[in-house]
């Protein structure tokens, strides 16, 4: 199990499957269809963040979070046993792109990931604030959870923006 | 997943075979001389990806492995985005490098992709006596991880693990520096493995 503290000032990689939790800087580089979901407790100054990469684990147990159906149970119970309800919980999500046109149309694994992850957060009940989700782009994101939760998502093209 | 030595120098070796064969056509298309690397075969871990590819902008033309495997994984054309615009300036006839890619660029380098792989596929084909088809190409210009990252999770066989199988193309003339990278399917490389044993044993 990734531990909860890092040195100062030090951001945390999250690859494909994994994912981490703490008051540290996160994050996770190249986003395509993946997901970068992240769970933020403002009342504890607390978060979560998961790189998703496909909707259904279809009963794989053993990277619970590279599939959006068991990264969220996951992540809430995290921060469930840190003292987080799940009513002061706040989701956003990033990702979910198509990146290649031909390829992606029959399949569509950024849109279903998307799906899965809004089906499951509202099962578990928490509160999805802002999502930047689809469309034919890459996103690298980095989320700060003592500077209120900010995320900030950038592009290939060097513009980035906060959600 | 674990390749032994022999099984590994044999793939390195139908990549150099594959990949003369597309540096040929390269040279062609420029009017230059092409380096080729070695080819490396790396298994690498889906959490560890992007220590192999980043946030970097770059060209890639990708194709699925189609052929006497219906579903056999990826293969790509990789390009970064600067050595892109040197490469299509070359063929285009343009000097302008600070400058947004064209739908010219864009067909351009769908077309030296088309031909790279055709040939890699094409002379693979030969020694294997196995077909491996390109599908239509698809391009993307963006992030690098992000678009590996896609072709993987829409692979068939589902993995914790892909092989990636790449070949370094450079032209020192006009500073273009590209990659052929191969990632099967788990059925497909142990098919090429079995195919390339059995040659083995023939000579």
């Amino acid at each position: 199990m990734p531990s909860n503290q890092l040195q100062n000032g030090q951001t945390a990689m999250i690859g494909i499957g994994e994912y981490r939790v703490g008051s540290f800087p996160m994050m996770t580089i190249g986003l395509g269809s993946c997901i970068g979901l992240i769970m933020f407790d403002p009342t504890l100054n607390l978060g979560a963040m998961v790189h998703i990469m496909l909707p259904e684990s279809s009963g794989r147990m053993d990277r619970p979070g590279k599939y959006a159906d068991t990264a969220v149970p996951l992540l809430v119970g995290e921060l469930n046993a840190l003292g987080c309800k799940n009513r002061s919980i706040i989701a956003k999500m990033i990702g979910g792109a198509s990146m290649f046109e031909y390829f992606g149309t029959n399949l569509n694994i950024g849109e279903r990931n998307a799906n899965k992850v809004r089906m499951m957060l509202k099962e578990h009940h928490i509160q999805l604030s802002a999502e930047d989700i689809g469309g034919k782009v890459g996103r690298s994101v980095t989320f700060f959870p003592v500077e209120n939760g900010k995320v900030v998502v950038k592009r290939a093209d060097g513009t980035s923006n906060n959600i | 997943m674990k390749l032994s030595t022999i099984q590994s120098d044999a793939i390195q070796e139908l990549g150099n075979i594959g990949a003369a064969h597309a540096a040929t056509t390269l040279s062609q298309m420029l009017g230059s001389t092409i380096e080729m690397s070695v080819p490396a075969v790396t298994v690498v871990d889906l959490s560890h990806l992007a220590d192999y590819m980043g946030e970097e902008s770059a060209a890639m033309v990708a194709f699925e492995l189609q052929g006497d495997i219906a579903h056999g994984g990826y293969i790509l054309f990789y390009i970064t985005r600067e050595s892109a615009i040197r490469m299509t300036n070359t063929m285009l006839g343009l000097t302008e490098t600070n400058r947004p890619l064209s739908e010219m660029d864009e067909s351009a380098l769908l077309e030296v992709g088309n031909i790279m792989v055709s040939a890699f596929l094409d002379a693979t084909a030969e020694l294997l006596g196995f077909v491996m088809l390109p599908s239509p190409p698809s391009l993307t210009i963006d992030m690098a991880h992000a678009a590996m990252q896609s072709l993987i999770a829409q692979m068939q066989e589902e993995t914790n693990e892909v092989l990636l199988f790449s070949t370094e193309l450079t032209c020192e003339e006009y500073k273009v520096d590209s990659d052929i990278i191969m990632m099967p399917e788990r059925s497909t490389l142990n098919k090429i493995i079995e195919l390339l044993e059995n040659l083995m044993k023939t000579d």
